[in-house]
């Protein structure tokens, strides 16, 4: 354990130097990815693909809540992303890495990556048992609304 | 009373018609000899082994992968709940024929004894027929309580398959967590 600083050292100058090509709001993707993988994708899949009985899709359809007025709200408040035990910053890398990485395309040009405050804040209000009807109600928005 | 002694007579002098006189040698003989034989039947062995039939060992030749895979000991287990599918007639990362894996799945982390490093596993389960029975491994470690439903093992994740009969659980390797999460 002990001789990993400098690997990490190396490992975060490279992610430093690749700073300015990287994703917006995410300062770590390495961690991001991991924690996807520990956080996220035992119900949405490794590729985001999710389904619509269990788990619902996040491949090319998360971006769009970004796009209908609540949506940003939602995706801050969603249980799996609410309650999940990470913390706030943490959380705002992951939730902002898995915007580009399963829905870069709607992602608006406007878009201001989450915050850790941000998300501190919604986070404190949860969805529960209403978070079936709120999706199904953001996500009629969607075809009305102007993205695609 | 004679009656009584009629019925006697009958059943003796039936029992000394039928029987030879070495017929209890014969007996006394089979059944000498089944109670030394019946040991050494696999019902006998199992019931003498009450922790179930053991399963032979199986370690990947690789020694960054070390380890009885059929043991509940192997490190990738460290936070299985189910039966493992190396005594199931599957692998450490494939399903026993006939059954399909759960693309839900619950994902911890384990430490690998041979490099100290913290890697994610995936422990999908099979799914389809019935209860493998065989090798079962409930260590639980970073288990979370059911109020936590993501990192909870006790459900039935064979969700998202055709069935939902749950048969044996894997550990796959995903990944490699971060040494030092910030």
């Amino acid at each position: 354990m002990t001789r990993r600083p400098v690997l990490l050292l190396l490992i975060g100058l490279a992610v430093g130097a690749a700073a300015p090509g990287a994703i917006p709001g995410v300062h770590d993707e390495n961690q991001a990815h991991v924690d996807y993988m520990l956080k996220c994708q035992g119900c949405h899949r490794p590729d985001g693909s999710g389904d619509d009985q269990s788990n619902p899709p996040m491949r090319g359809i998360v971006a769009r809540f970004l796009t209908v007025p609540g949506g940003r709200e939602f995706l801050g408040r969603v249980p799996g992303v609410a309650t999940t035990n990470l913390d706030n910053e943490r959380l705002a890398n992951l939730l902002n890495w898995t915007l580009y990485r399963f829905d870069p395309q709607h992602v608006p040009a406007d878009f201001k990556p989450y915050t850790p405050e941000e998300l501190g804040r919604l986070r404190q209000n949860p969805l529960r048992l209403d978070r079936v009807e709120t999706r199904a109600r953001l996500v009629a928005g969607f075809a009305s609304g102007p993205s695609d | 009373m004679a009656g009584l002694d009629k019925i006697a007579e009958h059943f003796t002098r039936s029992i000394a018609r039928g029987t030879s006189r070495r017929s209890l040698l014969a007996k006394l003989g089979l059944g000498m000899t089944g109670a030394a034989v019946f040991p050494v039947l696999p019902v006998a062995r199992a019931a003498t082994h009450p922790e179930g039939p053991s399963h032979q060992a199986f370690a990947s030749a690789n020694i960054q992968d070390p380890g009885d895979r059929t043991s509940c000991d192997y490190w990738r287990y460290c936070a299985i709940d189910g039966f493992l599918c190396t005594c199931c007639g599957g692998s450490v990362s494939a399903c026993p024929p006939g059954t399909e894996m759960s693309p839900i799945t619950w994902i911890g982390t384990c430490t690998n004894p041979a490099d100290n490093r913290a890697y994610i596993i995936s422990y999908n389960d099979c799914c389809g027929t019935t209860s493998c029975g065989q090798c079962l491994c409930n260590r639980n470690e970073g288990d979370r309580p059911q109020v936590r439903t993501q990192s909870n093992n006790d459900y039935n994740w064979c969700l998202g398959t055709k069935s939902s009969v749950y048969s044996c659980s894997t550990a796959v390797i995903v990944g490699v967590a971060l040494d030092h999460p910030k």
